[in-house]
């Protein structure tokens, strides 16, 4: 049965379920246990589940991916949490060096099977250190796959199917689908596949490369240009590493044209390298050069109403983005 | 809470009733196999058997051995770079041990990591990684699993007096105190990171005294002295098996050569170095064994020609052995 859920309630659904079921399953992390999380994603995991498998880890990100990946090394199936995004600087060895690497480096005599549950992005007021999107830091890097969902269909599911993965998986989720997105949801376990883009809707004219909070804000900008006589096709990345450049590709020969709209910077941004992919596998099907819209490139996200309106791209951004694509 | 700081009277003078002479052989004849096998490795290396580098742990034999050589097989051993022969230690077959070395397909990460940097996943030694301090994170959670699966399995790590400066020594440390884990964290103390001297490092005289400001037990031994260290060991794995917590493991020691190969390790007074060799925890063992009938001058040839015929045999092995093919670069990177 399925009903109509927020996507934190689908995180906390899947924690709780995937708990249930599969006894190696602990979570970590800062005030996530007795608090349930600062924004309740672990809402009553501590109560059922006790200290022994949802642990309030000392505030020290470093030992937090530390310890998980330790633990998994003797058969555990660890989920830690980093509070925000902004503070994974001093866990970032530990996700890239070692528990992207240890299955290299070991010739896969270890495997690291972690879940790194990150919340992130911008939108809600959270300023310079409460807003930042750093996906693309770990994308970059081969051997951990970066998730990022967009609806809370895909939250329950996708987060189940990383828990399960033999692969070290970072589980982006935007703060402000939390509680915006709602939607079906079904009550039972389930998995989404983890390496395919999602074809949100169809459309002929363009296709519009989005992920996470920019996923709802593209897909409203499409109806409207439904109405103005352009059918965009909307593909959610869904996971930004590895990336589904079989849906990427197959979209733009389609359409022959394509929008990038991301919330993060542009410099380097996922952006960049969904550019180079559709040079190397669709430049002769392009009838306009592939457009991008996406975050300034200036320390995302200025705290101020209207600087960090400045800095988020919004629907009428994103419309104005799609007729300039197609008037081109 | 003990510290017990640099004991520098004559090798282990309360042991030799306590500890059966087949160890103390055991102990003797390992730590004579890891310097053969590392003066070997470095040898290799000058010869340009293999590319890469080399981190030479000869000097410090005694705290490898003396913390790692009674560890069980369902212990666990988080190395660093200067580890190599904790593998040997562990038992690992020394074949293996040498193929690592060239890179070669028979070694156990088929190619894929540095020479120095050697795991053994079936003995339970973790594949270390470069960045230091790193396999101390990673040892902690390993005994935080192990604690909540009811075992009474231990972890060994090992590092140098640098790695205790950085952050993640101390939230390795911290974490393993808050669960109370089976871990000894040993701090090989070489006076040296790379061509940094301890003063520049930390103002503690001790480096066990940074288990004080995490709660845990902290214990200083003359890291030259194989007893000594085997002792204070054997005390710390027996507390951790009992879920009576951490132990940092400071052994007072040196490294003989440069930092790496490649390091002609300018920056030491010949007369500190001088000073550390004659301090070699060989020979000082070799007296006490001699001084209990344990050892004869034939004994001590025989020990050495049995180990150059099995190090002859694992280098022939590894020379041998095939390179990995070009195109499995590609493969492990994701499960
Ligand atoms: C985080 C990090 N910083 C720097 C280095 C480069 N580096 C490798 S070994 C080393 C010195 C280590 O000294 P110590 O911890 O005393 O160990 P030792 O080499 O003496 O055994 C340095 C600076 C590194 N590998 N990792
Ligand atoms: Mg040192």
């Amino acid at each position: 049965m399925a009903r109509t859920i927020t996507f934190i309630d689908a995180i906390n659904e899947a924690l709780h379920q995937e708990m249930e079921r599969d006894d190696r399953v602990c979570i970590l992390g800062e005030d996530l246990g007795m608090g349930g999380g600062v924004f309740k994603a672990t809402a009553g995991l501590y109560q059922k589940f006790g200290e022994e498998r949802v642990l309030d880890s000392p505030l020290a990100e470093g030992i937090i991916i530390g310890a998980a990946i330790g633990a998994s090394l003797v058969g555990f199936r660890p989920v830690p949490e980093i509070q925000f995004a902004d503070f994974i600087g001093d866990a970032v060895d530990p996700i890239l060096q070692q528990a992207a690497k240890l299955r290299y480096r070991s010739a896969g005599g270890f495997t690291c099977p972690i879940t790194i549950r990150v919340c992130w992005g911008g939108g809600t007021g959270g300023g310079l250190y409460h807003s930042q999107e750093n996906t693309v830091w770990f994308a970059h890097e081969p051997g951990i796959r970066v998730l990022v969902p967009s609806t809370p269909y895909d939250a329950k599911g996708m987060l189940i199917a990383a828990i399960r993965d033999e692969n070290p998986v970072l589980f982006f989720e935007h703060k402000k689908l939390y509680r915006t997105a709602k939607g079906e949801v079904p009550e039972d376990l389930y998995t989404v596949p983890l390496d395919k883009a999602s074809v949100r809707r169809p459309g002929r004219d363009m296709t519009v490369l989005t992920y996470g909070y920019m996923t709802s804000l593209v897909m409203n900008a499409a109806e409207e240009m439904s109405k103005r006589g352009v059918e965009a096709e909307v593909v959610d990345l869904r996971s930004l590493a590895p990336l589904d450049r079989e849906t990427i590709v197959e979209s733009a020969r389609k359409t022959s044209r394509c929008l990038i709209v991301h919330e993060d910077t542009k410099t380097l941004g996922i952006g960049a390298e969904l550019v180079a992919i559709l040079n190397e596998e669709a430049f002769d099907y392009l009838d306009a050069p592939v457009m991008r819209l996406t975050g300034p490139d200036i320390p995302p996200v200025p705290f101020s109403p209207p600087l960090e309106k400045f800095f988020m791209v919004d629907e009428q951004k994103i419309l104005a983005g799609m007729e300039k694509l197609a008037a081109y | 809470m003990a510290t017990k700081v640099n004991r520098a009277t004559a090798v282990g003078e309360t042991s030799a009733s306590r500890l059966s002479p087949e160890l103390l052989l055991g102990l003797y004849r390992m730590m004579v196999k890891c310097r053969m096998c590392d003066e070997k490795a470095r040898i290799l290396f000058r010869q340009g058997k293999y590319a890469g580098n080399f981190y030479s742990n000869v000097g410090q034999e005694a705290g490898e051995v003396g913390a790692a050589y009674s560890l069980r097989d369902d212990d666990w051993v988080a190395p660093s770079h200067r580890d190599w022969t904790s593998n040997i230690i562990k038992r690992a077959p020394l074949k293996y041990c040498f193929a690592q070395l060239y890179g070669k397909a028979d070694s156990p990460d088929r190619g894929k990591s540095t020479p120095a940097h050697m795991g053994y996943p079936e003995l339970h030694v973790i594949t270390p990684a470069s960045t230091i301090a790193a396999q101390l994170m990673i040892g902690t959670g390993v005994a935080w699993g192990l604690r909540r699966q009811g075992k009474d399995s231990v972890v060994v790590s090992f590092c140098g007096d640098g790695a205790t400066s950085i952050g993640w020594f101390h939230e390795a440390l911290n974490f393993a105190g808050v669960h109370q884990l089976p871990m000894i964290y040993v701090v090989q103390n070489n006076l040296w990171a790379e061509s940094v001297p301890l003063r520049l490092q930390t103002a503690l005289k001790n480096l066990s005294d940074r288990a004080k400001g995490h709660g845990i037990a902290g214990v200083s031994v003359d890291g030259n002295d194989i007893l000594d260290v085997y002792e204070a060991a054997t005390a710390a794995i027996a507390r951790a098996r009992n879920g009576e917590g951490p132990t940092v493991l400071e052994c007072k020691t040196y490294r003989w050569y440069g930092h790496s190969e490649i390091d002609p390790a300018k920056y030491r007074m010949k007369e500190e170095v001088e000073e550390w060799k004659r301090k070699d925890p060989i020979p000082r063992f070799e007296k006490y064994l001699a001084e209990h009938k344990l050892l004869d001058d034939e004994q001590k040839k025989q020990v050495r020609d049995e180990i150059t015929r099995e190090i002859d045999e694992a280098v022939e092995f590894a020379e041998k052995s095939p390179y990995p093919a070009p195109e499995e670069a590609l493969e492990h990177v994701w499960a």
